[in-house]
């Protein structure tokens, strides 16, 4: 187990989480206002629903609850974004979040890694999101490798 | 349009958009202004998309936008076409192949590439999903599936 440290000591098999809260109306409308998604189901102040690219913020989350020295020596890059959402995430209601690392890999002198994350509603475990974030743990390995193999 | 003006080849393309400055460090912002949930704008530390400097340390030639930016933009054109259906349930998938850095003009797209309907009266459209420069260059990649409840 990798986690307790830096999230570039994280490693394939790690539980990050879980971690409960609810989404409060003020971040779901500071969030849409930064992306310039203006629909009224989002901003509005009846049956307001987050964006389901806000679980992203997730992996944010599961970082600095689980890996609280922060990033590590190096800048990490998000490379894929693959999310499904299975029902609408309401503003104001319980959530349960849950990470595991489900793969880790170099691949041409870059260290991939994998997080699978799961959003639940606290009250009757209904499934809403599976996200699976994929990033480069430090862009400055992978300028490396590019001129090397130049 | 709407989703039943739409047909299998149907492109939607967004406005063209720069990626200023400002709305790098708008995403950026999001970060640690919903970690305090307080009512107030929070910046945290420097970046590779809000800090020159901390890119440059980083091997990249300046800041580049966060790729969820990206993703926003194009989960925002397929919003003007499905409406709330597509914020309820769906999948949007997107790979950043290019990084996108200041004031790059950035084209979101959508091309429909299949519509089945469903037994309970759903039509599920599949779509190419991309962005790119004013000179059709892909930035973002990737794919989105959406449960319409207009046929």
């Amino acid at each position: 187990m990798a986690t307790g440290r830096y999230v570039s000591d994280l490693d394939r098999g790690d539980v990050l989480g879980p971690v409960e809260y609810a989404l409060s109306p003020f971040v779901v409308r500071e969030y849409c206002h930064a992306v310039e998604l203006h629909q009224e189901f989002f901003q509005g102040s009846v049956d307001q629903i987050a964006p389901p690219t806000m679980i992203h913020l997730e992996k944010l989350r599961l970082y600095r609850f689980a890996c609280p020295a922060g990033t590590g020596p190096d800048a990490r890059v998000h490379i894929e974004f693959d999310a499904t959402f299975h029902e609408p995430v309401r503003v104001g209601e319980r959530v349960r979040v849950v990470g595991r690392v489900s793969d880790r890999q170099a691949k041409r002198g870059r260290e991939y890694m994998q997080l699978d994350i799961e959003l639940r509603a606290v009250s009757d475990q209904r499934l809403l999101m599976t996200y699976r974030d994929t990033v480069i743990l430090a862009y400055r390995q992978k300028q490396a490798a590019a001129e090397g193999s130049a | 349009m709407s989703a039943q003006q739409l047909q299998v080849g149907t492109e939607l393309r967004s406005a063209p958009r720069q990626m200023t400055r400002e709305r790098m460090r708008w995403y950026i912002d999001t970060h640690a202004t919903v970690e305090h949930d307080d009512g107030r704008i929070h910046q945290g530390p420097p970046t590779i998309h809000d800090d020159d400097a901390y890119a440059r340390s980083q091997g990249l030639p300046g800041i580049i936008a966060d790729g969820m930016v990206s993703t926003n933009w194009i989960l925002g054109l397929l919003l003007e076409a499905f409406g709330r259906d597509f914020a309820e349930r769906g999948r949007l998938r997107t790979k950043y192949v290019k990084p996108i850095y200041e004031d790059q003009v950035v084209v979101s797209c959508a091309r429909v590439q299949r519509v089945e309907s469903t037994p309970d009266g759903e039509s599920v459209f599949h779509l190419e999903v991309w962005c790119e420069t004013e000179s059709r260059d892909k930035l973002t990649v990737g794919e989105a599936v959406v449960h319409s409840r207009v046929r």
